[in-house]
């Protein structure tokens, strides 16, 4: 062992973090889900599922299918709401010396604001991400992440009611993520969460019906790996605010790949659903990509591509 | 399905090889594994989250995700579980051979519930379905109580786990679609009559057990309720984590307010009570 060992603590975007990997929203429950495999102290954060200002009962079934390498799912951000969530999901994760951020969702502009309003005054939420991108809903949701004036509304409108550090989930369900990301950063963002789900299908062609009940659903996994590193890269080349990378990663490899794009963080999303050790699996490999290439942060990786 | 206030063993996600993995009817193989960790707390009803790779690693492949199995018996430190082949990954599952590694998540979900003036426990068992219902069988068994063995399959040929039930008394009826073996018809015509005939068979505090195909589930379900017969079903889906956070597995459940909820078949699953479930 290393007697000055590498160490891998960062702050981006105003939350200070032991390591650059998160859990990405929706694949890690409330956190207690994973205590038999992970102890959540060695998390660098924990994003929390999608919560939305009363509680969603989310889709139909079937929610999701495999598609190779990854998986569709249209679950509709199922919920216990905001009011749930601070009663009886967050005094679990206040016993952690782990940041958790929120991800919150809605379909007006007001309820935003109003779990925003709740989320600031609850102890416990190092920070709050705005999902403006999922491709689940239909209304709100990804209808506010596809238009740079929306996304800029509700930004700076959130902005206006907590000091808390802000994320901003993307879609990639755009034509140009720079000009949203544009917006978002001019609406007062901290950071940028570069990728939710891409909008897919499958079909079931002995039945000619449509994999899930809701026909369309968000693509994650390995699959859409390339398609996440080139927004990080676009994005980090439009904007000024730190970016976490999401879209794909399974291991420490992976989420080097991100670094180098831009990202100055990292979210592991669908691997989880493998591999209830994931995250750990990637800080792991990260660890071992600095210790062999000399490096003594991570800040030396980030958006180092080299063209 | 209510489950009861007695904590739940804990998980283990375990790199194993596999022991023997050989066909056992048409389309259905039979594979075990040393699982000791499982093994020890599996209860009727739970079930494995098992990773599908050549080389059992967790990297990505084309089969990402892992594939729910019901744990089928417990031997020791052996757990083994009964599966059909339905699809790409239980095409390659029946193709490993022993000594491959197999990554095997488990013990999950709830159990099911067993009260002790039982007579007799009813069992229905549809196509891959029995293999749900075995550890159940064998611990009802092994507590003396009466049960009635109701298995379906399509033929002959796909039939499954009828010697290992009478080898351990299990009254058996079986129902084929072709007439092969047993009843030409439905399971749910066999237990119709049984239900018909209460003093004959002595249903003196009857429990339906059922796993199978939706269309028997929801059948079984209809005639329970005709018969005023509680009845406990062992649901599946397709899963994502098995874990609890994907929300992906759920299943509609009637609320005691006259609304309803999606439930996990993984967490507050798989064993449900029949007069709860929103078909």
């Amino acid at each position: 062992m290393n007697s000055n060992p590498t160490s891998l603590e960062v702050h981006v975007a105003g939350i200070r973090m032991k390591n650059p990997v998160m859990t990405a929203s929706g694949t890690f429950g409330y956190g207690s889900e994973y205590a038999d495999f992970i102890d959540l102290n060695q998390l660098g954060a924990i994003v929390v599922k999608g919560i939305t200002s009363v509680p969603w009962s989310g889709n139909p079934m079937p929610r999701i299918t495999e598609t190779p390498p990854g998986m569709l799912n249209a679950i509709g951000l199922q919920n216990v709401g905001v009011d749930g969530f601070i009663e009886k999901k967050l005094p679990y994760l206040r016993n952690f010396d782990v940041p958790v951020i929120v991800n919150i969702c809605g379909e007006r502009l007001e309820e935003y604001l109003e779990v925003t309003e709740k989320l600031d005054a609850a102890d416990g939420v190092a920070a709050i991400e705005l999902n403006i991108s999922c491709p689940n809903l239909h209304c709100g949701g990804m209808s506010f992440g596809v238009d740079p004036e929306l996304t800029y509304e509700l930004v700076n409108s959130v902005r206006e009611k907590t000091a808390l550090p802000l994320l901003v989930k993307l879609s990639p369900n755009v034509t140009d993520i720079t000009v949203i990301a544009r917006a978002a950063e001019a609406a007062g963002t901290d950071g940028l969460s570069v990728i939710n789900t891409l909008l897919g299908m499958a079909i079931d062609i002995k039945t000619r019906r449509p994999m899930l009940a809701n026909i369309t659903g968000g693509l994650s996994g390995p699959a859409i790996k390339p398609v996440a590193l080139r927004l990080v890269w676009q994005v980090y080349n439009a904007v000024n605010i730190p970016i976490i990378g999401m879209g794909g990663i399974m291991t420490g490899d992976d989420a080097i790949a991100f670094f180098i794009a831009g990202a100055s963080a990292v979210a592991v999303g669908t691997a989880n659903f493998v591999n209830p050790r994931a995250p750990l699996d990637v800080i792991d490999g990260v660890h071992t990509y600095l210790k062999q290439y000399k490096l003594d942060s991570i800040k030396e990786l980030v958006g180092s591509l080299q063209t | 399905m209510q489950t009861s206030t007695a904590a739940f063993p804990k998980k283990f996600d375990l790199l194993t090889p596999i022991i023997s993995n050989e066909q056992v009817a048409q389309d259905h193989y039979l594979l075990r594994c040393a699982c000791p960790e499982i093994a020890r707390g599996a209860l009727p009803g739970q079930f494995i989250h098992v990773l599908i790779s050549q080389a059992g690693v967790l990297q990505a492949a084309s089969l990402l995700l892992r594939r729910p199995f019901t744990i089928f018996t417990v031997e020791g430190e052996q757990i083994s579980m009964l599966y059909q082949i339905i699809g790409e990954g239980t095409e390659v599952l029946s193709h490993l051979k022993p000594g491959d590694p197999l990554r095997v998540l488990g013990p999950l979900g709830n159990t099911f519930h067993i009260p002790l003036d039982l007579h007799p426990a009813i069992i229905v068992g549809g196509g891959a379905g029995i293999a749900s219902l075995m550890l159940l069988a064998i611990a009802l068994r092994k507590s003396g109580v009466r049960t009635l063995g109701l298995v379906a399959s399509m033929n002959r040929a796909r039939l499954l786990s009828v010697a290992e039930l009478k080898r351990i008394g299990v009254e058996m009826h079986i129902a084929t679609d072709d007439g092969s073996v047993g009843h030409h018809g439905f399971v749910t015509e066999i237990l119709t009559q049984i239900l018909e005939q209460p003093h004959a068979h002595e249903l003196s505090q009857p429990m339906i057990y059922a796993c199978g195909p939706d269309g028997m589930l929801r059948a079984v379900t209809k005639i329970a309720q005709d018969y005023r017969i509680p009845t406990q079903l062992a649901m599946e889906n397709r899963m994502g984590c098995a874990m609890g956070v994907c929300l992906g597995c759920v299943c509609k459940v009637r609320m005691p307010d006259g609304g309803f909820e999606y439930q996990r078949v993984c967490t507050e699953g798989p064993v449900f009570n029949a007069a709860e479930i929103v078909w």
